[in-house]
């Protein structure tokens, strides 16, 4: 039985830190922050425009935070139109590629749920966490065996992004293999 | 678990007596009465109160009913956490019944979770057992459960079916025989007076030296303003106060 790629917190903050720098030097929005009452759960935020088809400017808000419950990193995103309206989980599901679609309905865990979140206490949109592990560990496990140093938050990023909208720059890429 | 067959009763069966009274500016054709109803502490608003929705539809026009929610003393009560939890935070220390005022507009987009119908009630629920399962058992216990065992499950909490909902809740509260409990102990703690809605982390049942960690060498770590007892009340569970060690299901 294979051990899972699990991983704790600190790692987390390490990858976390090192993700940071790389959207500081490329000026792409993400922030560092730690909640005052415990360092438990930092959280990084991106605000991002987006036009729809119907020509209606869209502001998308991404959280990444840690799980300790899965030991997991989990997206907690939001949007609302400029107006401040937010977007319900219909206008949401919407903006979903079809792609991802089919994926997204196999399972009423695996799916898109809007959920409070753990340190504002206000609602998101969350991408269940539960099959993070199943799906990262063939992701590192592929990079050892070519010898390659990978972000964890990088490549995590970089697979559940794309489906709520969050595309990274392909610079990441390049950062990662340099740091270490 | 035997022994605590009580116990888990008595948490069961608890009840809140509690008055819905429809908001003043909400729109009617005639006067609305107020609606009592004895609330199950383990369950959710949104699960419970068809019979609150219908009593005060019927005075009103179909436009101006939107999406139900419901407030305490101005404040709008998350219908995802528990009754029990959502009385003993906001209203313990209030005279009975429990005023709930009852709002069909104007729903505050902010604080609270959208209820579109029962399915998600179940899909919180669900995610909480899941959550939970993780902490306990790595998830082995959840996953290996049919869908028809989750089923019953959220069933049993829905028809309020005491023994239906502990046939398969005791295999999640099981833990091997050479273990001394479970992974982590799956608990959060609820505090008006704090930004965040909760604290949750890691906490083992088990100290490294064998001995059984109780309640308040949990509260001692990851909460210890709860145990000052000069500004803070008693830590309660389920309406209780909590004087020896306890799991949350």
């Amino acid at each position: 039985m294979e051990e899972n790629e699990f991983f704790g917190e600190k790692t987390f903050q390490r990858y976390c830190a090192e993700f940071i720098k790389h959207s500081q030097q490329i000026g792409d929005g993400w922030e560092w922050r730690t909640s005052k009452e415990a360092l438990e759960l930092p959280l990084d935020d991106f605000e991002v425009t987006e036009s729809t088809a119907t020509n209606e400017v869209i502001k998308y808000e991404y959280h990444v935070l840690y799980s300790c419950s899965y030991q997991v990193p989990v997206l907690y995103f939001r949007a609302s139109f400029l107006d401040g309206r937010p977007l319900a989980l219909k206008d949401i599901w919407e903006g979903v590629h079809e792609c991802y679609k089919t994926r997204l309905l196999q399972g009423p865990w695996d799916t898109i749920s809007q959920q409070e979140h753990p340190i504002l206490g206000q609602p998101f949109f969350v991408l269940h966490p539960c099959k993070t592990n199943e799906f990262m560990t063939p992701v590192l496990k592929n990079s050892r065996k070519i010898n390659r140093n990978v972000n964890y938050i990088t490549s995590w990023l970089s697979l559940v992004g794309p489906v709520v909208g969050l595309h990274l720059p392909l610079s990441y890429a390049g950062a990662a293999s340099q740091d270490e | 678990m035997t022994d605590d067959k009580d116990v888990l009763r008595d948490v069961w069966f608890g009840r809140i007596p509690t008055c819905f009274t429809l908001y003043q500016d909400e729109i009617t054709e005639r006067e609305a009465e107020p609606y009592y109803l004895l609330l199950p502490r383990v369950s959710y608003l949104t699960l419970v109160t068809d019979k609150v929705k219908k009593h005060f539809q019927k005075v009103m026009r179909q436009e101006d009913i939107s999406e139900i929610w419901f407030e305490y003393e101005g404040t709008p009560l998350k219908w995802h956490y528990p009754i029990g939890l959502l009385f003993d935070l906001l209203a313990s220390s209030s005279a009975l019944p429990w005023n709930i005022t009852v709002h069909f507009k104007s729903f505050p987009e902010k604080d609270l979770l959208h209820c579109p119908s029962k399915d998600a009630v179940e899909a919180h629920f669900m995610s909480c057992v899941k959550e939970a399962d993780a902490l306990k058992h790595k998830s082995q216990v959840i996953n290996e459960m049919q869908k028809k065992d989750h089923k019953q499950l959220w069933m049993g909490l829905q028809n309020d079916r005491f023994d239906q909902f502990w046939a398969i809740n005791r295999k999640l509260m099981e833990y091997p025989a050479e273990e001394n409990g479970f992974r982590y102990i799956p608990f959060r703690i609820y505090q008006t007076t704090t930004e965040r809605p909760f604290i949750q982390k890691l906490f083992r049942p088990v100290a490294a030296d064998g001995q059984l960690h109780t309640l308040g060498d949990l509260l001692r770590e990851v909460c210890p303003s709860a145990l000052a007892p000069e500004d803070n009340p008693t830590p309660k569970r389920q309406g209780l106060d909590v004087q020896a060690c306890a799991q949350k299901v």
